[in-house]
């Protein structure tokens, strides 16, 4: 919901010394990405995966690095971050393990709701904030593509289907 | 003839030829061992435009959700003037309840790849972009692995085995990262070219001028898994299966994959035939109602559609569906079906909940109206409304979409769709939550001081 809220041009935001663009990882995104785009702000979105899974979020100096890197303007890299679900800025760090619950209509149906209230309780904490150690990230998300398995969840990268609150509480439990 | 074989799940076991806990990937070596790639051959023997044509016999119509004849899209493409041309494969899938495409993205990668390159060759395009949605890592990285195997054996990059023409097509996958809106055609290829998803104001159409200004051509995974029997067998073979429309409109050919969820004992994807009855589709395929319960609706296709009410539950599950049914259409064929006990105004809620998360705040009807029809919704099913909101509910969501002429993209058609059909079709279980807006005016007569008392009883008018 790009609309809602902006960060103004003049903000200030944090940096590092190190850079996060390395010399490898241009090299790399040189070779296996900007040959496959007829332009380079093309690259962007493979790109701003590979950040957002290394760092759990977009750091600011990164998107200035990664607009530097395209030669396109730090404002439409926020733009693009702050328009896409999967990307977060550094105020919004994902936790380590991102639970996403299916809150559309078929894992509605078939008794979301109570997935997602255990949750709230177990972790303390309400969809879309992470929990203070920075080892879970709740949220409730739209459909996953997987109806037939409802209600369900991401748990990272991975999809579980056909949820209970014991299954739910056995996978959380087993997570390192 | 309706359809007596699996199709488009030849290689995916489904019922009822057979068992999904049997399916597994199919590599590409499989693929080949089973005839694969034999379509993508002999169609590089032929005169591309001989294949669109083949397509354009076969009346394909586009599985992404608005049915658009796929040859007539074909044929929309410029002559090809040396410069770059683009397919873009469609492989958003957020339609809440549909996850059909996810089934041949799953278990059989090659027979879309198949489809992308003989699309390829019959409209003369030399870059393909898989776009995948975000959340489809799994998906994401089956189908890399077969891009990459089709790579290595010289499917794509115009290497190996298509050597013996001027086939040179690259494929390359682009992910999503969340966003719905980035399954409508032109938010698509905003999101390719490292944009926001705000969709385009058409025209231009995409076929015109699309990716990075060129020619480029969107299909959906299913549409484009569809080319490769189509170019195998023929047209009339794909006609023989499917129906002709009842209505004198274009016909529903081919067999469709139909993805079923919601309060049925098997929901999954089946093949099944266009114009098969929605109720036969969940009895014989997705094994009838759970718990014995009665039918009370069904999504149409993807909760863009609308509902389909109580007493239509032998709706024929084709194109004709939106003009004889009072939805919008049929969209991704994925009905998701609900029992006696489904509370319509929550189901209503949870649907507006959507289209406002997904809104991409381009036009202000569809950004503002999303958000407050949700309220409402919200305010009804919390018994906080009355029964003007009911009708303000109908006129705020006629007013939105493409259709009244109001937004840019099919979105708000969407939420225009669900929210009217569901109120409508359901209008008592909603009159039945809400507080009168007006109550009667008692009127005493002939007082004593000659002024007559108006009492107004709790006026709660809006
Ligand atoms: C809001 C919106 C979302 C859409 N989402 C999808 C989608 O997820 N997948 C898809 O194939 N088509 C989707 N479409 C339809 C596409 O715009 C387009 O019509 C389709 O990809 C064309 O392919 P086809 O002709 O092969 O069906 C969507 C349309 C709209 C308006
Ligand atoms: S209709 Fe809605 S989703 Fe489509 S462009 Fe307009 S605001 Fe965006
Ligand atoms: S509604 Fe939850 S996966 Fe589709």
């Amino acid at each position: 919901m790009a609309w809602i809220v902006k960060p103004s041009a003049t903000m200030k935001t944090p940096g590092r010394a190190e850079p996060y663009l390395t010399a490898d990882h241009r090299a790399q995104y040189e070779r296996d990405i900007l040959p496959r785009y007829a332009d380079r702000q093309g690259a962007l979105l493979p790109i701003l995966h590979d950040i957002q899974h290394r760092h759990h979020c977009i750091p600011w100096q990164a998107m200035r690095e990664v607009a530097e890197f395209l030669g396109i303007a730090p404002s439409e890299v926020l733009d693009v971050v702050s328009f896409y679900e999967e990307f977060t800025t550094e105020d919004h760090r994902r936790g380590k393990y991102t639970i996403g619950i299916c809150q559309s209509i078929a894992c509605e149906v078939c008794g979301h709701p109570a997935l997602l209230d255990h949750l709230r309780a177990r972790l303390g904490i309400e969809p879309h904030e992470t929990t203070d150690d920075g080892r879970f990230t709740l949220l409730a998300m739209e459909c996953l593509g997987a109806c037939e398995g409802a209600p369900c969840a991401l748990i990272n990268e991975d999809r579980h289907d056909n949820l209970t609150i014991e299954r739910l509480d056995a996978l959380l439990d087993r997570l390192p | 003839m309706p359809v007596t074989e699996p199709v488009l799940t030849r290689r995916i076991p489904t019922a009822p030829w057979g068992d999904p806990r049997d399916r597994r990937i199919i590599g590409y070596d499989e693929y080949v061992r089973t005839g694969g790639y034999e379509t993508l051959r002999r169609a590089l023997t032929m005169d591309p435009s001989s294949l669109v044509q083949t397509v354009k016999e076969s009346e394909l119509r586009g599985r992404g959700g608005a049915g658009f004849p796929c040859g007539l899209k074909w044929t929309f493409l410029p002559p090809p003037d040396g410069n770059r041309r683009y397919l873009a494969i469609n492989c958003d899938e957020a339609e809440p309840g549909t996850f059909k495409d996810r089934l041949l993205c799953d278990y059989d990668p090659h027979l879309v790849l198949e489809g992308i390159a003989i699309t390829c060759w019959a409209c003369r395009l030399d870059t393909a972009y898989f776009f995948i949605r975000g959340e489809y890592h799994h998906q994401a990285k089956i189908v890399e692995r077969a891009i990459r195997e089709a790579y290595e054996k010289g499917v794509f990059g115009g290497r190996g085995l298509m050597q013996a023409c001027d086939f040179k097509v690259d494929c390359h996958m682009h992910r999503g990262a969340g966003a719905y809106i980035c399954g409508e055609e032109t938010g698509l290829l905003e999101a390719v070219e490292g944009r926001r998803g705000w969709p385009r104001l058409k025209p231009p159409f995409p076929a015109v001028k699309g990716l990075f200004g060129r020619p480029t051509i969107v299909n959906n995974v299913e549409t484009l898994a569809a080319v490769v029997p189509i170019v195998d067998r023929g047209a009339a073979w794909w006609k023989s299966m499917g129906t002709a429309s009842s209505i004198g409109a274009p016909g529903s050919y081919g067999p469709k994959l139909m993805g079923v969820s919601g309060h049925v004992n098997r929901p999954g994807v089946y093949e099944c035939d266009l114009g098969i009855p929605l109720r036969k589709l969940v009895d014989e395929f997705a094994g009838g109602m759970r718990a014995g319960r009665r039918f009370k609706g069904a999504i149409a296709g993807g909760v863009s559609m609308g509902i389909l009410g109580p007493d239509q539950f032998d709706a024929e599950m084709d194109f004709d569906i939106g003009r004889r049914y009072d939805v919008m259409g049929l969209g991704t064929a994925c009905p998701t079906i609900f029992d006696d006990q489904t509370d319509m105004v929550a189901v209503a809620r949870n649907i507006s909940r959507f289209f406002s998360n997904e809104s991409c705040g381009q036009c202000t009807p569809c950004r503002e109206g999303a958000q407050w029809m949700y309220r409402l919704l919200c305010r009804i099913e919390e018994g906080d409304a009355t029964t003007k909101d009911l009708d303000l509910l109908n006129e705020l969501a006629g007013s939105m979409g493409i259709i009244p002429g109001t937004t840019i993209c099919g979105l708000a058609d969407g939420h225009n769709w669900a929210v009217r059909t569901i109120l409508n079709k359901y209008w008592a279980e909603f009159a039945g939550r809400v507080k009168p807006s007006y109550h009667g005016l008692t009127v005493s007569a002939g007082r004593a001081d000659g002024v007559s008392s108006a009492r107004i009883v709790g006026a709660t008018g809006a």
